[in-house]
């Protein structure tokens, strides 16, 4: 049995993207000391997702902390050592993830229509289809019951 | 939306101003979309990161180590460094140069500093050679580039002071905060993607920061007289600082009953909260920041009749010293404690820091095998040379340094038990959890358990 729920918002970076959600309570960082640049592990202590692997996963979490350098540290990620999220999904993308996202690549959504962090779940499958920067964005939640 | 342009930046982006700014224009007007923004304002400064320049990044022993000391960034000179016309500040003006990053060039192979030193019983840390070459090709392909060479978290300081109304690009989110609230120059804390772009160009999308509405005060901050009277030293304003991060609760505070007299470090310390305590590089500090004369105009006209108003008190200041002491704690109960690295300068010192280090530490001896480290920007370092505080700290066996700071080598490599003790809320915000353990305190003290190897908390907050 499955539960399918569909949210519309804004895309912030453009892109089609689907994987496992990990949804993140807490503030968080891309910068390479939070999330490891060599293996996609979070390493920020006290974060619901601490040890898990972004790596092709849609992360799910309030919006930026701390160091500028997550956007450079996301890019590096996601397009030199292969190690990135698939998407980002946020109550609000900071701009500083913004621009990491576009530099790599990957979808970024944010404005939706219900509070992304208590509807998505860790472990939901996650289908993002953000055609166009500033335009409506379709995330895709499927939950097997 | 569609960004309105100026004839100039049209052109760039048309490529008649060369293949550099037209890669570059492209890429500022994707994300000027991306956050709905209408025009660019030219740029007076850029603060960016300098890139480790490897020939072949995907060389698999070369990728290990990029993985583990590039912040990410430097890839995305690549294309750049391809284009035979690529160059800044000319056409601009734009004042162009980069946080602090691994080493200083000139003592790469010297003992006793964070890129190369040895902790007895413990172990030893030395910055790989090939990052090393690397990262001076990067700097050198900058340099002939027209960037400036500062290699410093404050080059609004002494290299460019931007002024009230002009707007700047920082990806040092310290000197972003310090620029706004200080200052009254307009930047955000931009991302280090965006600041390559706008070095080549001198220009940016207008958002964020830079808007009359998003600098608005939400709600009051006020010192309680003991507080306001009891602050002294570097630490005491960083724990002030994150203590209005916390009253705000990431929205920009109007802070009221500062003292009278904040010099240089008392307000880069207070600021550095933002990026460790807050999201937005802007706080009006009543009585500092240029554009908030009165609490209406912190407000941008839009005061409520009753803003949230909140204290901070003694006891909000003693619990903050415990709070940052709390976040990566040496191991032991007892309060003192064996300290192995003294670290003065996260943001860069200022010159008052210096000489206050320098005063602290005259005619003592650092205990041996500890490190006292004081790393500072380009100008004051030399100053410190020329009018002698250099020499006082490293004869009392201590290094001083420029170029660099302890947290851009890969700290998470240090020796297995490092503790280290600083005055710095952001190294241990952001520093703590990830290897080493972290102590908060004042210079005097900080100096003292330089020379005594142990950590005891001095005065009003620790009791």
């Amino acid at each position: 049995m499955e539960q399918k729920i569909v949210l519309t918002g804004i895309a912030r970076s453009k892109g089609k993207a689907a994987g496992q959600a990990l949804v993140n309570r807490q503030r968080m960082g891309w910068a390479f000391n939070h999330v490891g640049n060599e293996d996609g592990i979070v390493l920020v202590p006290g974060a619901d997702i601490q040890g898990e692997c972004v790596t092709n996963k849609i992360v799910v979490y309030p919006t930026v902390l701390g160091s500028t350098s997550g956007a450079i540290s996301l890019y590096f990620k996601c397009k030199e050592s292969m190690h990135g999220p698939a998407a980002i999904i946020c109550q609000k993308v900071h701009d500083i993830d913004i621009s990491g996202a576009i530099a790599g690549e990957i979808p970024a959504v944010d404005g939706l229509d219900q509070d992304p962090i208590t509807t998505i779940k860790t472990g939901d499958w996650v289908e993002i289809d953000a055609p166009k920067v500033g335009q409506k964005a379709t995330v895709t939640i499927t939950r097997k019951q | 939306m569609t960004m309105k342009l100026t004839t100039y930046q049209q052109e760039m982006l048309d490529g008649k101003h060369g293949e550099t700014k037209q890669f570059c224009m492209s890429k500022l007007t994707d994300f000027g979309e991306a956050v709905e923004a209408t025009e660019m304002v030219d740029l007076v400064l850029v603060l960016n990161c300098c890139p480790i320049y490897s020939k072949d990044r995907k060389n698999p022993e070369t990728a290990k180590k990029l993985a583990a000391y590039d912040l990410g960034h430097s890839a995305l000179y690549d294309p750049i460094f391809k284009m035979k016309d690529a160059h800044v500040a000319d056409e601009s003006g734009t004042a162009c140069g980069n946080d602090p990053y691994m080493v200083q060039f000139d003592k790469a192979e010297e003992k006793g500093y964070p890129w190369n030193f040895e902790l007895p019983g413990k172990g030893s840390f030395k910055l790989d050679p090939e990052m090393v070459t690397d990262l001076k090709a990067g700097y050198d392909k900058l340099t002939e580039h027209g960037w400036l060479p500062w290699l410093s978290c404050n080059p609004y300081f002494n290299t460019r002071i931007p002024k009230m109304g002009e707007y700047a690009a920082s990806s040092e989110s310290s000197a972003a905060a310090y620029i706004n609230t200080i200052l009254g120059a307009r930047t955000n804390r931009e991302s280090p993607v965006n600041t390559v772009y706008c070095a080549y160009t001198g220009c940016l999308p207008k958002y964020g920061t830079h808007l009359d509405e998003n600098r608005a005060a939400k709600c009051i901050v006020e010192l309680d007289d003991e507080v306001r009277d009891a602050l002294k030293g570097a630490a005491d304003w960083a724990a002030l600082g994150a203590c209005i991060a916390d009253k705000s609760m990431n929205r920009i505070p109007a802070v009221l009953n500062l003292p009278k007299n904040m010099g240089p470090t008392a307000t880069k310390q207070i600021i550095a909260c933002c990026s460790p305590g807050m999201n937005d590089p802007m706080l009006h500090l009543m009585g500092f920041t240029p554009e908030s004369p009165t609490l209406e105009a912190a407000f941008k006209g839009a005061m409520p009749r009753n803003p949230e108003r909140y204290k901070i008190t003694m006891d909000d200041m003693v619990e903050m010293f415990q709070q940052i002491n709390a976040i990566a704690p040496p191991p032991g109960a007892e309060p003192a404690k064996p300290v192995d690295i003294i670290v003065i300068g996260c943001p860069h010192a200022t010159f008052e820091e210096i000489r206050e280090v320098a005063r602290l530490v005259k005619g003592k001896k650092v205990k041996e095998g500890v490190q006292l480290w004081v790393q500072t920007d380009t100008p004051s370092y030399h100053m410190a040379q020329h009018y002698g505080d250099a020499k006082i700290i490293e004869d009392a066996g201590g290094k001083i340094y420029h170029q660099t700071c302890m947290a851009m080598t890969p700290i998470r490599h240090y020796p297995k038990g490092t503790t280290i003790a600083t005055s710095s809320y952001k190294y241990v915000k952001l520093g703590g959890g990830f290897g080493p353990s972290w102590i908060f305190g004042n210079p005097d003290a900080l100096v003292n358990a330089a020379i005594s190897g142990v950590f005891k908390p001095s005065g009003r907050w620790a009791a």
